[in-house]
Order: structure tokens, then sequence, then C-alpha cells
């Protein structure tokens, strides 16, 4: 099976709503993909099918290649899921939750467990209801992970976590990569966490699939171009489709472009300037990708 | 070998990986028949996904500077002394590019930019 998750036509209506329109989608296994968006984009409703958490209005989704409709048992202990809202049992303690949980897993890994527990500093005799929201979620990332899950959906895991804690939880995602073959998901907008770990980005707008690429190929393909011209001032406006936003001013402009390296030596011949090329990181083109399509 | 990335430059890491490792190779740092740690534990080490050191190993490997084993580390390959050179012109001139952008700029001729870098080559000499 090389996808863990695969949407075809994905539809999903509440009533009047439409959260997601067409999705056509697919998930590689072994990657860690970044689902971007802004809020009310369909994030966390196309998150929730993934677990069968919702059925499709029209379309087929299909997860660790079962269809939605149909996961059972032994596609479920394969997933681990750390949600939005995150639900516990507020009268245990930390210690509590984690052996009732474990006790529906035969495989539940103690050592892991403790080890998470120590790194991201949870006190075990500490009571769920009296939790501060980070140590919550952090509760939460140590009930999804202990089983070994082979899918891992992260939705917005490390908003109240600080920079320490989340320094750790990253490093500890890579490690579910690398020991586990795990596939990670996960929807942040900590873009600059997000830009660290992942290899993939879905970046979703009003309910539609707006990039499916390689993080690698968008930051070579967004760029930030100071140009100077060679002789004389520039036009006031440049037409070329590939650029996306100008400010240009006498001989100088500054350029945000979608480009590839022959559209870059192009420009520069056909307008006689120099361009300074600066790549563009994913908080700064993250704008961009979600105003494009319109423009 | 010391590498260094950043992540939240919007330079893809590979590629950061690979301009490191080949000044390495062409600095004379790493020597041929040298090992290169494994993605595995330069993932853990770097903190970046295994796939991104992957890539930039193959593409290494694919400019004939390393040689992958399987089941063994990478090493440096042994590579021809004019080879070698042209590598090292290349990467100065890449360096030097920007540079010369900024000369143009400033309006000065090619002798008088030719000479301000030879000034500093010499100082730095001493």
């Amino acid at each position: 099976m090389k996808f863990v998750f695969e949407a075809t036509g994905l539809t999903k209506r509440f009533e009047q709503t439409i959260a997601l329109d067409q999705i056509d989608l697919k998930i590689r296994r072994q990657s860690i993909v970044g689902l971007l968006g802004r809020n009310g984009s369909g994030k966390t409703t196309l998150l929730r099918h993934l677990m069968g958490l919702y059925l499709p209005t029209e379309g087929q989704v299909s997860t660790l290649g079962k269809a939605a409709d149909r996961l059972d048992h032994d596609e479920l202990v394969q997933i681990g899921f750390v949600p939005q809202e995150i639900q516990l049992l507020d009268w245990m303690t930390v210690g509590q939750h984690l052996r009732y949980v474990s006790s529906f897993y035969p495989e539940w890994d103690r050592d892991r467990q403790k080890r998470l527990l120590n790194e991201l500093e949870l006190e075990p005799s500490a009571v769920v209801g009296a939790l501060s929201s980070g140590n919550l979620q952090k509760l939460a990332i140590i009930l999804a992970v202990c089983h070994h899950p082979q899918l891992l959906v992260l939705d917005e895991p490390v908003s109240d976590l600080d920079p320490i804690v989340r320094a750790r939880l990253l490093e500890f995602l890579l490690e579910l990569l690398r020991e586990d073959q795990a596939t990670i998901l996960v929807s942040s907008h900590v873009l600059r966490d997000v830009e660290k770990i992942v290899d993939w980005v879905i970046c979703l707008d009003r309910g539609r699939v707006i990039t499916d690429t390689a993080l690698d190929d968008l930051k070579e393909r967004y760029a930030e171009w100071l140009i100077t011209s060679h002789n004389g001032d520039l036009p006031s406006q440049f037409s070329e489709t590939f650029v996306l936003e100008q400010d240009v001013s006498g001989r100088e402009a500054r350029l945000l472009v979608d480009h590839s390296q022959s559209a870059r030596e192009d420009f520069g011949a056909t307008h006689r300037v120099d361009i300074h090329c600066r790549p563009l990181n994913l908080e700064e083109m993250f704008p961009l990708l979600v105003k494009e399509p319109t423009a | 070998m010391i590498l260094v990335v950043d992540t939240h430059s919007g330079i893809p890491v590979y590629r950061q990986l690979t301009e490191q490792i080949r000044f390495h190779v062409s600095s004379g740092l790493l020597s041929p028949g040298d090992e290169i740690p494994s993605t595995r534990s330069l993932s853990a080490k770097l903190g970046v996904n295994p796939m991104t050191i992957s890539k930039a190993f193959a593409l290494l490997e694919e400019e004939g500077v390393l040689e992958r084993r399987p089941g063994l580390p990478s090493v440096v390959r042994q590579r021809q002394d004019d080879r070698l050179k042209a590598t090292r012109i290349k990467q100065l001139e890449d360096a030097l590019r920007p540079i010369a952008t900024k000369a143009m700029q400033l309006g000065l001729d090619p002798e008088e930019a030719v000479s301000a870098l030879r000034r500093l080559l010499e100082t730095d000499e001493r």
C-alpha cells in the first residue's frame, strides 16, 4: 500500500455550507505532511474524514486501504489522533488516564510513555481537570503515540506548548518517522514548526485543495526578487503572470514571484535588469499560496 | 564535519546540505575515503526529515562527490585534480556573483573591482 489516505471527489456539506469541495488527494506512506489553511478552510473537517468520524456527502475516501465507512478495529488501532478540542476524563489523574487508555492496546509501549512524560514534563499525579491547556495537549499527544500508530493525525498540536516543549515534540515526531516508519499529518498555524519537519504541504482554501506539493518544490518556486535596472527607469508595472506582487520605484523594484529558473533568466534578459533572488520561507509564502488562484 | 541548517530560510534544506558537503570536500576538510554520517544519525542530529538528508546524498552521489554503499556508510569519492580545481572555481564564482552585481551598481569598472578583491586576498595572507 503506497498511500495511507486517498480521497476522490470528496465533498462534505453541512446543510447549506460546503465544507469540502471536490477534493482529490493522496497521502504517501512515510511522509510528514503539513496541512495548512486559514480558519474555516476545511482542515479539521478533512482530518475527521481520515478516521471515519465524518463520512463524505459525495465521493470516496479510504484510509489504510479501507473505505471510510468500513474502518474497523484493524485499521483504527494503527491510527493515532490528537484533536484540536481535547476531551478527556477530568476526574482521573494523568497516570490513571494513561492506564485506562493503554488497556485498550495490547502493544502499548510503557517505555515510550515514561520517556515522553519526562521529556514533555508532565506529572502523572496531576488531575486531568486541573491541567493547563498546554499540559492537556501534552497528555493528548502521549495518548496518541504509545501504541506505535502507523498514521498519526495531529490537529493544531502545538498551539499551547512553550517553545522548549514544542522543539522536543518536533524531534519526537521525526523519531516516529524514523523508528516506526509512521506517516504523520499535522495541521497547524505555527508555520515555523511545520516547516522544520514536513516534506509535503497540502494547502486548503474554502474547502478546496489549492496546493499539494513537496515543500522543497515550493521553496524553489516562491521568491522575492530585488531588481535593479541596467539603464533607466523600469516599467511602472510588470505583466508577467508569475509576478504575484510588485512594488516598482524608478530603477528599482521588489517583486514576489512564483517562478522557475528559466523564467528568471528570461526576465533578466528581456528587461535588462539584475535580479537578486531571495527564496521565501513557508510563513512568507503562505499569503501568496492562499491568494494565488483568485489573482 | 559540522553541518548547519536553517529550516526557516527559503533555501531547501537539501540544497543547504549539498552545498556545505561539496564545500567541505573541495576545501579538503573531507578527504577521499572519509565516511559520512548516516541519514538516520544526521536526521536526529540536525532535527530534519530523513527524506531531506537522503535527497541531498542522492544528489551528491549523482555528481560524483559521494559514493553510497548498501549497508555501509557513504564515503567521499576520489576525484581527479582538474575536476576538483574546476569545482573550486565554480564555487568561488557562485559566491562572487552577487559581489559582481554590487560592483556594477556602484559604477566600479572591472579593474577597480578586481584590485579591491586582490587587496583583500593579500591582507588575509599576512
